[in-house]
């Protein structure tokens, strides 16, 4: 294990400017707002705001500031050993639970900057319960090295994951997941559950559908959540067919060209949320994490394509469904969810919370809302308080 | 008024692409993944390599310009006011060539008529050959014609353009030739002009709908095979074409800045969708920078997706067939191929030919079998013999 501080060489600094500086825009219809994709005018400031203004080493020395961050080689069966970025933050009083938070795309380590302090805290109400956290860059992510072969899907980023939690020392551990952090948590729910997960909390939640279905038992919200998800396939999302297809014909796109790689990211940063008052430097700092990226951005989209060719997209059937206690918090803004007579196909539903704002990113917009629920979920009276042996959050 | 139009890229432009393409950042590549993630890295290197030190685009530029004619004009189109549009001109050699408009798709241009064009419109030593006089044109967004500023340019517009062109040179009545887009540009030029200005339509490439009373089990092992292929096109080929159709906007930032990108999201068509064709590099090179240097921009091109898609003339979408004479070739790596029992929904098949090689483009990839199936199909003794008053292709 080494101790990691990001530090983006300056010759990619330059070579970045230099980039934006050549950039070549297209042109854009007359009233195409963003039904198109990307508005121009918002792509122009944002590439103007990298380029001339936007300080990368200032938003680098804060995050090296807020988030402890290490590296440590995991061991991946059929994959040799892979360098592991990871953010490990203790809790500041008591027993932390020990919590896994897995991000998915285009997320990253970044995602845990809002929830590492709630989830930490020492100060504030004592019946709230403490967490130790752990927010890992998932292979291929953020400063995490990428696997070389074909294949790593699911069940590598579990076992890389769990493994990690095991070399911390955490034999027992609890996880939060959204976007593909939900189907990884999933994943290792289903492979370590009861023995190491001992619960897990996700922020998308979509399975299905059963056998047998009857929509006119369906409320509103559920009806609603499924034409959402359907909208989603209709119209947003061709990323994913073409992630999950052709991601190196994309790659050679997003590794050349930075403004093509925020547009890409930037329009789901966007319409992924509820309304989030998105600054240019936070776009920029999200979008540099995978610009400077240690394996590219080209390589976090195979994901999708691993995904698919193993037979595990979202939404396939699922043989084994894991036990243990699992808890949901809905955000209407996320791109779909399941009628609650579906839940049997993803898990043994404990916990469930309903919001009024938020979307796809939850723990980066809402980040009370969802470490609330987490301590919920986990504190004194909640359905999986004191799951984690001799850690329940509290002190002793 | 048409203008003589010469392809002259500006020097400026020519050096910002080298200069892009020499400080071009690239991905690494997965052990063995071959083509089934995209485009091989090796591919794109050589490629790209070859596209900055070597290949020379004034050679090509010349080339073109004295292989085909070109002429731009100013076509106006209903609600989008006047777009200058660029297309090749080439008359028969000798006799009244047959008015053929031939329409491209994408990642296709005007250039997918250099082979056949010569062939079209000089015969062969047999005088029993007709001959043709060729348009063929750059649709809006692509090529060197202008592209529309508003929303909404979709198939009509693009039937509209390419008709008026027709009109524009003289010739009221016409025939018609295109694949991929050009297809369904082709199909709906024969809907609302056909019988009075569009007299026939030839294909290489059709879909429609399955009839009514669909019987499956009556399907050959050709055409169970075909419809197999345009399964496996869904699921594993079309990416690109529902990226194209919901958000060109975001994808268009991407190839218009990305010359290695653009070369790549192209390039992987032009494989993967060709029979075996043997690519030279500087080939593709020239088709990619038709794309890099069009009028519009790269980014512009793939609009045509999302405008379809939002029109309610989607592929797919019911719609009744032209009624005048179609034919058919029918290449084996084609995207889609149907059965016959649908054909009635494409419209008048009376000329089909079958070949046993080639691909999505055909033009390009095998122009004398093209070729000599518009001959057979508006030849002396062909079933549409005769179809345009006054220039039956002979003396």
């Amino acid at each position: 294990m080494s101790s990691y501080k990001i530090d983006i060489p300056p010759t990619a600094l330059s070579t970045l400017k230099s980039r934006l500086e050549n950039a070549v825009f297209p042109d854009e219809l007359e009233d195409s707002g963003w039904a198109y994709g990307a508005p121009l005018a918002d792509i122009k400031r944002l590439v103007a705001r990298w380029r001339d203004g936007f300080d990368w080493r200032h938003e680098e020395q804060k995050l090296n500031a807020e988030l402890p961050q290490f590296t440590r080689d995991i061991e991946v069966d059929g994959f040799g050993t892979l360098n592991i970025h990871y953010v490990h933050k203790k809790s500041e009083r008591g027993l932390g639970i020990p919590l896994l938070f897995v991000h998915g795309w285009p997320g990253s380590f970044l995602e845990s900057r809002k929830i590492v302090p709630l989830l930490t805290a020492g100060s504030g109400d004592a019946r709230l319960p403490v967490f130790d956290v752990v927010a890992l860059s998932l292979p291929g992510f953020g400063f995490s090295e990428g696997p070389k072969k074909t294949g790593f899907s699911f069940t590598q980023y579990a076992e890389v994951s769990h493994k990690l939690m095991l070399a911390l020392g955490y034999t027992e551990y609890v996880t939060q997941g959204g976007d593909w952090g939900a189907s990884i948590t999933k994943e290792i729910a289903r492979r370590y559950g009861g023995e190491h997960s001992k619960a897990w909390h996700i922020n998308l939640i979509l399975a299905g559908p059963p056998a047998t279905q009857d929509p006119s038992s369906y409320t509103a919200i559920e009806k609603d959540g499924l034409a959402r998800f359907q909208e989603y396939k209709r119209s947003g999302n061709g990323y994913y067919r073409i992630q999950a297809t052709k991601p190196q014909t994309l790659g050679y796109s997003l590794a050349d060209s930075p403004v093509g790689l925020l547009a890409w990211i930037y329009e789901k940063l966007v319409i992924w949320t509820d309304a989030y008052p998105w600054t240019d430097d936070e776009v920029l700092t999200w979008v540099s994490i995978y610009w400077f990226s240690r394996a590219g951005p080209a390589a976090s989209l195979r994901i999708y394509y691993e995904v698919e060719h193993a037979g595990q997209e979202v939404g396939s059937t699922n043989f084994h469904i894991p036990t243990i206690p699992l808890g949901f918090s809905h955000f209407p803004k996320e791109l779909g969810r399941i009628p609650k007579s579906w839940y049997h196909l993803v898990g043994n539903v404990v916990f469930e919370v309903e919001h009024d704002s938020g979307g796809h990113f939850a723990a980066h917009e809402k980040p009370e809302l969802l470490v609330g629920d987490l301590q919920k979920m986990f504190g004194k009276s909640g359905p999986a308080f004191g799951v984690v042996l001799g850690r329940n959050g509290y002190d002793g | 008024m048409s203008n003589s139009f010469k392809i002259a890229v500006s020097s400026t432009a020519l050096s910002a692409l080298k200069s892009r393409i020499e400080s071009a950042t690239f991905p690494d590549e997965l052990d063995d993944a071959g083509w089934a993630y995209g485009v091989p890295l090796a591919d794109m290197k050589r490629l790209v390599a070859r596209w900055r030190d070597g290949f020379d685009w004034r050679q090509e530029e010349q080339k073109l310009n004295n292989e085909l004619p070109q002429f731009t004009r100013d076509i106006e189109v209903d609600g989008f006011g006047s777009l200058n549009v660029h297309y090749v001109y080439k008359k028969s050699d000798r006799g009244t060539g047959i008015p053929l408009l031939f329409v491209h798709g994408w990642p296709g241009s005007f250039l997918e008529s250099r082979k056949i064009i010569p062939l079209l419109t000089k015969g062969s030593g047999d005088s029993q050959c007709p001959v043709f006089d060729v348009v063929a044109i750059s649709l809006p967004g692509f090529g060197f014609s202008e592209a529309p500023k508003k929303k909404g340019f979709s198939l009509s517009q693009y039937v509209e353009v390419s008709h008026k062109l027709m009109i524009a040179l003289g010739y009221t009545e016409y025939v018609t030739q295109g694949g991929d887009l050009g297809s369904r540009v082709t199909a709906g030029i024969a809907r609302r002009y056909g019988g009075m200005h569009s007299k026939a339509w030839h294909t290489n490439v059709l879909f429609s709908m399955p009839p009514e009373n669909d019987d499956p089990s009556s399907y050959t092992a050709s055409e169970k095979e075909g419809l197999a292929r345009w399964q496996e096109f869904q699921r594993s080929g079309s990416g690109y074409f529902q990226l194209h159709s919901t958000k060109p906007q975001t994808l268009g930032y991407s190839l218009a800045d990305s010359p290695v990108g653009l070369l790549a999201w192209i390039y992987e068509k032009l494989v993967s969708w060709s029979d075996n064709y043997p690519w030279t590099d500087d080939e593709v090179l020239t088709w990619v920078s038709i794309y890099w240097f069009s009028r519009a921009g790269p980014a512009a091109s793939i609009r045509f997706y999302y405008e379809v898609a939002h029109s309610g003339q989607a592929l797919g979408t019911k719609s009744s067939p032209p009624t005048i004479p179609m034919g058919c070739s029918l290449f084996p790596k084609e995207l889609i191929r149907i059965p016959k029992s649908w054909y009635p929904g494409v419209g008048d098949v009376v000329f089909e030919a079958e070949h046993d090689k080639g691909g999505h483009f055909a033009a390009h990839e095998q122009p004398e079998l093209l070729v000599g199936d518009l001959r057979k199909m508006f030849g002396k003794g062909g079933p549409v013999y005769g179809v345009v008053t006054g220039r039956d292709g002979y003396n």
